[in-house]
């Protein structure tokens, strides 16, 4: 009776260990929407895929003026060249991923079982390019960034839908390695990802208002315009890890990727509308 | 008039005193800045490392080639703060940050 009961429990065990794993992120997101909608009321659930533009009004209307000549035009021209150039073979780009180009972006970040860690697009793209014996693109470099740019552009419209299978532990675990570093404290500053972009979401730095992290990462990579060029979300995230006066990860690094893993889902349902411009 | 013995012995023990002084420094020096990598090191592990250590421990290395094994020391404690208060750091967040999880 007692070894019954006793392999009973044993099976029950990973029942609700996976029952608990499913209502871990989707728990997460619906307390980091509902956060966001009560700290400001009157903006739509829909409007935080523009980041600071939907709780700045001043800023909003400068970007309207920059949108009506997109400075990340160019990028996307290149990145559309770049897309559709012949690898060594004569293959494509494309040829490596097996859906429409517009569903490229919505795709990633995903988890990969067989490599245990999360896949992005930059990371996508530098396989294929390695796949057609051409060497893999520095993740900074213009090449990339714009080939990501054209990528985001097709998928405007397209909804954020980022799974974490809650029956991949590897998936679980990425996912949660993900919210650790945005809630955790690092660098001289003591600063973490949340204390700007949770608790003190909307208050000013210096001149600039700091944006919500729902919807951080639908418009990138970005046309920023004190740099003059496109910027990945990595480069936006070395940027912060930087600014708090921590030593910043590695572009595309576990860390960095595992970060995208946990924002992107928690931007679930809003709609992809890169790429962005900012100042 | 000082003999010309006693001037002598004199000279090398003052050469042999700033020998032993530089030699003494330096050992010093290089024992606090391997201690002091070790932390950056450890820190950087736990995924911690501030941005500043290593340029510290770079300048420092730059001041001890230059002979200024003074100024050298004090950049490697500075570096070796940061490299301690990173690792403090990091052991409390490693539970402090499910506090901070939006619920």
């Amino acid at each position: 009776m007692k070894n019954t009961a006793a392999k009973l429990l044993l099976c029950l065990v990973p029942i609700l260990w996976q029952q608990a794993a499913i209502a871990g992120p989707e728990d997460d997101r619906k307390a980091f929407v509902e956060y966001f909608q009560s700290r400001f009321p009157d903006v739509s659930f829909a409007e935080f895929a523009n980041g600071i533009y939907a709780i700045d009004d001043d800023a909003r209307r400068q970007w309207q003026d920059i949108e009506e000549f997109p400075p990340y035009e160019f990028a996307i021209e290149q990145g559309e060249t770049l897309w559709h150039e012949a690898l060594p073979g004569g293959a494509q780009l494309a040829d490596c991923f097996e859906r429409p180009a517009d569903e490229i972006r919505p795709a990633y970040p995903r988890f990969d079982a067989d490599r245990g860690e999360v896949v992005t697009l930059a990371v996508a793209i530098n396989d294929c390019r390695q796949t057609h014996q051409l060497s893999a693109l520095a993740y900074d470099s213009e090449e990339l960034i714009s080939i990501t740019a054209y990528l985001a552009y097709l998928a405007r419209g397209k909804p954020v839908a980022i799974r974490v299978p809650a029956d991949d532990p590897g998936a679980i675990a990425a996912y949660e390695e993900g919210k650790r570093f945005y809630y955790s404290k690092r660098g001289q500053l003591n600063f973490a990802c949340s204390d700007c972009h949770v608790t003190s979401v909307g208050l000013y730095v210096r001149a600039d208002r700091l944006s919500a992290s729902l919807g951080h990462t639908t418009h990138f990579p970005v046309y920023r315009s004190k740099l003059g060029g496109m910027i990945s979300l990595h480069q936006r995230f070395s940027g912060c890890v930087r600014d708090v006066r921590a030593k910043p990860f590695a572009l595309q690094s576990k860390e960095f990727r595992n970060l995208e893993y946990f924002l992107s889902y928690m931007g679930n349902g809003l709609e992809f509308n890169g790429p962005g411009a900012r100042k | 008039m000082v003999p010309v013995r006693a001037n002598r012995s004199g000279a090398l023990l003052g050469v042999l005193a700033a020998v032993l002084m530089v030699t003494g420094c330096t050992t010093t020096f290089e024992r606090r800045l391997a201690e002091a990598e070790q932390l950056r090191l450890e820190a950087a592990a736990a995924g911690a490392e501030w941005l500043q250590t290593e340029s510290l421990l770079d300048q420092a290395r730059d001041e001890a080639a230059q002979g200024d094994t003074d100024a050298a020391l004090v950049l490697v404690d500075k570096a070796r703060f940061q490299a301690e208060a990173a690792l403090r750091q990091a052991e409390f967040e490693a539970t402090a940050w499910q506090e901070r999880v939006i619920k």
